[in-house]
């Protein structure tokens, strides 16, 4: 059988495979976290109604999420707060990530130097950095904002730079025969070789830019906040609520994950793809037959 | 309440993550272990008497073994004892008026104070009197570190100035340091109790004589702050170990009333990495001993009107829901 045989026989299985892994698809990454967390809700339950948990030890689940409808419109704008505090330190820390990463990786003797520093910066405990950070900056924003971004920056700043050393030298050479000045070498070679590394990196800061913000805020804040908001509701033994702002936290952590993998899959299409789209390719083509004529 | 200053949180993590078993003394038949709750992460001279009764075997001559755990964060306390994690426990009277208000069955089974030493504070040189309370606070930061007592304590001063929450700027910092913030000049005022606060402005080395204006001066209740507390189950079934905590806990508490330098010492050899200095530990149990008597110059006794007036405070604030009975929040038949 030729190969092309191969590939007309194949052709109507590869369909109804496709047909059938949009399904299995939406099972596997929508079901099954779904269906986990249902689990963990029914488990929670059973403990506390099974042991006989008492509401100010532990809620129910459906209390904790009452807590949190009951009291939306307090919620939300605190909500808000957090998403924005998470927002800037999280673009202010990558951006920090990317920058150093790039620098370190084309200056070596900047690499020794500062590297170091960057491990250090990390062994600090950041509760412990969080108050003299507030007698600097005061009580608005920006202390938050330095906790998250100084959170970030590192697992970006060590994945990129991971990436780039990483970057195969031949296609660098290859790039550098045909002539190609370092900055176009950089952007079309380096910069694609380092985006897995440099979205682990992001998806790592992410997970934990919610953490860093809430630190923040319990290290001080005028006003109110999500932190503190928990932290009220904790000394008033309102345990409903401490678990329903904590479910908060978590949605607001993992959504902030999702969208990191969402741009993610959008920047990184050969992940996925071994062939341009369609649409890519005739552009491509076109662009080409320009150059041609 | 978190009115402690200078411990580190790396202590306070490292005192807080178990119990520490106070003294070695060889467990009998005769013996009773029990677990004593503290309010705070970390230890500090409010412990004293906990610690000289240890330290002078006034436990030991009262059958008990004591194990004293931190929580790890102010507001456990009260779930250490309805867990059944600790036994008898050490809250604020406001902790407590939450507590019963949450359903907890909590009984407070002696006072630890007297009367009410929460106050404001301000830089030196600083004008802070009831007369001119309002211009001092309007626009300004108060440091609240959010704990129960400052969040009750703060509306009737504000009623006092005639001022309302938008009129001033709370600065609520949990893991903060009101004293640092209040002489680094990131907030007007600060908020505590006196027997912490003093010897801390004094161990920061700042020049002059800081401002206080007591609470009590500017429409906070007098109440007292601190108490014993358990929860009624145990009450009910450990009256006599209650009653011997109590016992040899008063004894310890009158002698380290009349010996302070050597009881600071005491608690300064017990917790030696505390964080605290033995001339802070000193000052500030100095400033605690006028606050462990009534009128009466008796110890430990509580009366209707103390709860009463803490209920009514609690009810007009809307920390609590309802103003239940006195005899809801304590007794005081354990009493030696």
């Amino acid at each position: 059988m030729s190969v092309s045989d191969t590939n007309l026989a194949s052709a109507p299985r590869r369909a109804n495979r496709s047909s059938e892994s949009v399904a299995r698809k939406v099972a596997r990454n929508v079901g099954v976290p779904v269906l986990s967390i249902v689990l963990l809700l029914v488990v929670w339950q059973a403990i506390v109604v099974g042991f006989h948990v008492a509401p100010y030890i532990a809620p129910r689940p459906y209390q904790a999420v009452l807590a949190v409808t009951q009291n939306w419109s307090t919620l939300w704008p605190l909500v808000l707060g957090t998403i924005r505090e998470t927002v800037y330190g999280f673009v202010a820390g990558a951006a920090l990530g990317i920058s150093l990463g790039v620098i370190m990786a084309k200056v070596p003797v900047l690499q020794r130097l500062v590297y170091p520093v960057l491990v250090l910066s990390q062994a600090v405990p950041i509760i412990a950095l969080a108050a003299p950070l507030v007698l600097i900056l005061g009580f608005s924003v920006t202390p938050k904002v330095v906790i998250v971004a100084w959170i970030v920056f590192f697992p970006v700043t060590v994945n990129v730079l991971d990436g780039l050393s990483h970057v195969d030298q031949d296609l660098v050479n290859l790039a550098r025969v045909y002539g190609a000045p370092r900055w176009r070498t950089f952007v079309q070679i380096e910069v694609p070789a380092t985006a897995t590394p440099l979205f682990s990196g992001l998806k790592i800061g992410a997970t934990y830019a919610v953490t860093g913000a809430i630190i923040g805020e319990l290290a001080a804040s005028d006003g109110s906040s999500l932190a503190l908001y928990q932290e009220h509701a904790n000394t008033n033994l309102n345990t409903a609520a401490v678990y329903g702002t904590t479910m908060l936290m978590t949605v607001i952590g993992i959504s902030w994950f999702l969208l990191v993998v969402g741009a993610e899959v959008f920047a990184t299409p050969w992940q996925r793809r071994t062939v341009a789209r369609r649409s890519w390719r005739r552009v491509a083509d076109q662009s080409e037959g320009d150059s041609a004529r | 309440m978190r009115f402690r200053r200078f411990a580190s949180l790396a202590t306070a993590a490292a005192l807080g993550a178990g119990s520490l078993v106070l003294g070695a003394a060889a467990s009998s038949a005769a013996t009773k272990t029990i677990t004593f709750a503290y309010d705070f992460p970390g230890p500090d001279f409010e412990l004293t008497p906990v610690v000289v009764a240890q330290d002078l075997g006034y436990f030991k001559a009262a059958g008990l073994k004591v194990n004293v755990s931190f929580p790890p964060d102010t507001s456990s306390t009260t779930k250490l004892l309805a867990t059944g994690s600790a036994d008898i426990g050490f809250l604020t009277t406001t902790d407590m008026g939450v507590a019963v208000n949450a359903g907890a069955p909590m009984l407070s089974v002696a006072n630890y104070s007297m009367r009410n030493n929460w106050a404001l504070f301000a830089k030196p040189g600083t004008k802070l009197t009831p007369g001119n309370l309002t211009a001092a606070l309007r626009g300004k930061r108060i440091f609240s570190y959010g704990d129960t007592w400052t969040e009750s304590m703060l509306p009737f001063v504000l009623r006092f100035a005639k001022l309302t929450n938008q009129q001033v700027k709370i600065v609520t910092a949990p893991t903060g340091n009101d004293l640092t913030d209040l002489l680094a000049g990131k907030v007007d005022i600060s908020t505590s109790t006196t027997n912490y606060e003093i010897p801390g402005f004094q161990d920061s080395g700042t020049k002059g004589r800081e401002v206080q204006l007591l609470g009590t001066k500017v429409g906070a209740p007098d109440i007292p702050v601190w108490v014993y507390a358990v929860t009624r189950s145990y009450a009910a079934s450990h009256g006599a170990t209650v009653k011997a905590f109590l016992s040899a806990v008063k004894k310890a508490t009158v002698w380290a009333a009349a010996n302070p330098v050597k009881a600071a010492a005491d608690f300064s050899r017990a917790y030696p990495k505390s964080g605290y200095t033995n001339a802070y530990n000193l000052e500030g149990w100095k400033l605690t001993i006028p606050f462990l008597t009534n009128a009466h110059h008796q110890y430990f006794t509580q009366t209707n009107a103390q709860w009463s007036t803490l209920a009514h405070a609690l009810k007009s604030i809307n920390l609590i829901s309802k103003v239940p009975a006195p005899s809801t929040y304590y007794t005081n038949k354990f009493l030696p």
